[in-house]
């Protein structure tokens, strides 16, 4: 069945979420990430940072909260096991560190059909405590065979 | 806390060091953990077969992740990585080898930045596939 079109543009709630150092130690040993910054703060402070630092992609995290929200909206008539990560892309303003508090308010900026599939845009302004964009992300979910007649 | 690499020192059509990895279940899940995206679609065996695929595949944004240490590794700084934009186009199954690459498209004197080519291989059964193809990074240079 094809999704609620109508919610193209739709806002949803903010998400706050606080960058801590085991979860930053944690996602760098998922990724294989070796390079110390990430593991240690004093090696983050050899490395000229303040505190340690988040891998780039760290901010996953928040995006997977984020697109959570779209993803389970009833509204949109959307099912969970058609869904594909199509595309995503970031943009960095400056790395996050442990102590970091991130909100992202996110939007669904598109929906549209190309060929029998689906496609959701959602984009999120990261932002820290202070209002300052650190990280855009947007990423396009794939819903798989939704677009029908 | 810049790059180390030196933007003199570099032209178009050169190619970052390639950054190889093998898969492991136990690092899925661990990322499935680290990130929050429980998608049993990437830990189930079952769950994965009934939506038509041999067994779990890796979260793209897994191989994402590896694709941008690959980039920061080279770059000898995460703050010199300032955009990526990726295409997912295959999946990868457990205990495959990742092999993240890049190539400079275009280089820009006034930023000293740089605009890559990027994706990731997968040789399955003598044949090339590409999880992540018709992608670009944008970094930024000593």
């Amino acid at each position: 069945m094809p999704l609620n079109r109508s919610l193209k543009g739709k806002e949803y709630q903010e998400v706050t979420f606080e960058v801590t150092r085991p979860e930053v130690v944690a996602f760098a040993e998922a990724i294989g990430e070796g390079n110390p910054i990430y593991r240690d703060a004093e090696a983050a402070k050899t490395a000229g940072y303040p505190e340690q630092v988040a891998p780039p992609t760290f901010i996953t995290r928040i995006q997977i909260m984020t697109s959570g929200q779209v993803v389970l909206d009833q509204e949109l008539g959307l099912d969970y096991t058609r869904v594909v990560h199509g595309e995503q892309q970031y943009d960095w303003r400056r790395p996050l560190l442990v102590g970091d508090t991130v909100s992202a308010t996110p939007r669904l900026a598109d929906i549209y059909a190309r060929g029998p599939n689906e496609f959701l845009v959602i984009e999120a302004d990261i932002k820290d405590r202070s209002g300052e964009t650190v990280i855009v992300a947007r990423s396009t979910l794939l819903s798989r065979g939704t677009a029908g007649a | 806390m810049a790059s180390t690499v030196k933007f003199e020192d570099l032209k178009i059509g050169d190619e970052i060091p390639a950054k190889s990895k093998v898969v492991r279940r136990e690092e899925v899940k661990a990322y499935a953990d680290a990130s929050g995206d429980q998608n049993p679609l990437h830990q189930d065996d079952t769950f994965a077969r009934s939506v038509g695929f041999p067994g779990i595949i890796a979260h793209g944004m897994f191989t994402m992740a590896h694709l941008t240490s690959a980039l920061t590794d080279w770059l000898g700084d995460p703050a010199a990585l300032k955009g990526i934009k990726v295409q997912f186009r295959a999946v990868v199954f457990m205990d495959e080898t990742i092999v993240a690459k890049g190539r400079i498209r275009a280089l820009d004197e006034a930023t000293r930045r740089a605009t890559l080519d990027v994706w990731v291989e997968v040789d399955r059964a003598g044949e090339r596939q590409l999880p992540i193809k018709n992608s670009t990074a944008e970094v930024e240079l000593a």
